[in-house]
């Protein structure tokens, strides 16, 4: 019992410091994010990098998600006679959860894992040290940039994933299942508000921080190796899913 | 200065301005484990010194001592006189601008290519018009002879061949106080001569202070003006490799003639082996 007790206590000792050393990167980070905007070639090759390179994972999968939500929003709506409402249903989960939150996770998985295995090889290679000798600073030069690309791409992609998903809605539920074209749209466009979209693009850009912020602090301080560069790109996912559907609950509750 | 590392040549100890860094009675420890205890170490200011010793002895960590990377634990690391544990981050930079370092691996970044990787440093410290940043790097890519290359990926050189980039790279904004990791392990023969002349003929043309750190006794020897052989955490010999060969402390002797039996154990500290291999042993 003692024993587990002292376990626990020297996991939440660790579980502190890493996220002390996370706060301390993060302020690196801002700090130094203005200087960098100086620099625009390198964010928007980042932009590039973890943006357009996502694009069709992105839209793949919004695609497939809005047409399976076409399917089980008709199959709901159908028992109460308002099939109509389908448009309606699908936007408004889209903008407030679904589109940022499903778009993160693939964001996560595919422009994450991408830039703390590359951070994360930069070191085990010694890149990074070679920038330090040459008085270049890695935060500002490689670090930064890509914070700032992902940050700027992230509410870009959950945008590009909403308005697919809708396509796949529509083609479900209009083309194939046979709701009216016009009550799709025109219910949709009365009941959707701004404070829709902008509750979206808020949890886009949030969840655009989060996830390329634990992205670059994981491939950052990845282990020199092999294997410490596998288990930065593993915590990347991981950390971010996880942090991405608390961070979805407290907005949420801020938000509605 | 106090001088308590040993002038190669029995001559008298030079001046202070001789030297262009100067490591002090410095301990340096890791987990615990002592690297350096009391290593007393001068890199003299035009001349190419070689570092020895067997693995594990700290060279690589000496030229860390150097560049800043890690401080001391105790005693005094000075570059140009001044102690780089006391540089604020502004003024270690600048030291560093002073200074180029070939990595083992050559350390290139792998998203550019040859050209962009010697023009990195212009670039980054630089405002130096297109023309002139292209004719400084087709020069210093022609010095190591891969002016040919300038549009190749890191991906694909050879590893003599990266080596040179990375030495490229390293001299391109001229520096003061040139250091090499290693910079013959895992070269086939033709590139090891070819790095072994360019390290003498850059230090001679350039006029800067090299430092080279290996366990290639015989290649360096060639090329080395002085030599430290480190072991236990502490210099143990030095002098011009002439001197060295006939040094009298059979840690020198062992490691000159690569001798697997001498004052250095071949093995890691372990039990009894036929124990072991009969089971007897608990840490089988």
């Amino acid at each position: 019992m003692k024993a587990l007790a002292l376990d626990l206590a020297a996991s939440l000792a660790r579980f502190l410091e890493r996220l002390g050393g996370l706060a301390r990167f993060a302020l690196s980070l801002l700090w130094q994010s203005p200087g960098a905007l100086l620099r625009p070639r390198l964010v928007v090759e980042q932009v590039y990098n973890t943006g357009a390179l996502s694009l069709v994972i992105i839209m793949t999968c919004g695609l497939f998600v809005g047409m399976v939500l076409g399917l089980q929003g008709h199959d709901l709506l159908q028992r109460f006679g308002s099939e109509e409402a389908l448009g309606t249903g699908a936007a408004l989960s889209l903008l407030r959860e679904l589109g940022p939150v499903v778009t993160a996770l693939l964001f996560a998985g595919r422009a994450g894992t991408a830039l703390a295995s590359e951070l994360g090889l930069m070191r085990a290679t010694d890149q990074i040290s070679a920038m330090e000798i040459m008085a270049v600073d890695p935060m500002r030069r490689v670090v930064v940039p890509r914070f700032l690309g992902g940050v700027i791409a992230m509410p870009l992609l959950t945008a590009v994933f909403i308005a697919v998903a809708l396509f796949g809605v529509q083609l479900v539920g209009v083309q194939l299942l046979g709701v009216d074209q016009g009550q799709f749209w025109s219910q949709m466009r009365g009941a959707v508000e701004l404070g829709d979209v902008r509750e979206g693009l808020v949890k886009g850009f949030v969840f655009g921080v989060a996830c390329s912020l634990i992205a670059v602090f994981e491939g950052y301080n990845a282990q020199p190796t092999a294997e410490g560069v596998g288990r930065a790109t593993t915590r990347t996912v991981v950390n971010s899913a996880v942090v991405t559907l608390v961070l979805d609950y407290m907005l949420t509750a801020i938000m509605l | 200065m106090n001088q308590t590392f040993p002038a190669a040549g029995g001559a008298a100890p030079p001046a202070d301005s001789d030297y262009v860094a100067v490591l002090r009675g410095v301990d340096y420890a890791v987990g615990g484990k002592a690297v350096f205890r009391g290593l007393d170490i001068g890199l003299r200011r035009g001349r190419v010194t070689a570092i020895m010793g067997p693995s594990g002895t700290g060279k690589t960590t000496l030229l860390r001592l150097v560049t800043g990377q890690l401080r001391a634990d105790a005693g005094e690391v000075l570059v140009e006189g001044r102690d780089v544990a006391r540089l604020d981050r502004r003024d270690l930079y600048a030291m560093r601008r002073r200074m180029g370092m070939l990595f083992q691996n050559g350390a290139l970044l792998t998203d550019l290519d040859v050209f962009e990787n010697v023009a990195f440093p212009l670039r980054e410290h630089a405002r130096l018009p297109e023309r002139l940043v292209r004719a400084i790097v087709l020069t210093k890519l022609h010095a190591v002879g891969l002016r040919g290359a300038a549009k190749l990926m890191p991906q694909e050189l050879s590893g003599g061949m990266g080596r040179r980039v990375a030495l490229a790279r390293a001299i391109v904004m001229d520096p003061e106080l040139l250091l090499y990791d290693e910079p013959f392990a895992g070269l086939d023969p033709i590139s090891m001569g070819v790095v072994l002349r360019l390290i003498r003929s850059l230090n001679d043309a350039l006029g800067i202070s090299s430092v080279v750190v290996t366990h290639d006794v015989r290649e360096v020897s060639q090329i080395a003006d002085e030599s430290y052989i480190l072991s236990g955490g502490r210099v143990v010999a030095s002098g011009t490799p002439a001197e060295l060969r006939e040094h009298p402390s059979p840690v020198v002797h062992q490691f000159m003639d690569g001798l697997a039996d001498g004052p250095v154990s071949f093995h890691y500290p372990a039990p009894d082996y036929r124990a072991q291999l009969l089971g007897r042993s608990e840490s089988a």
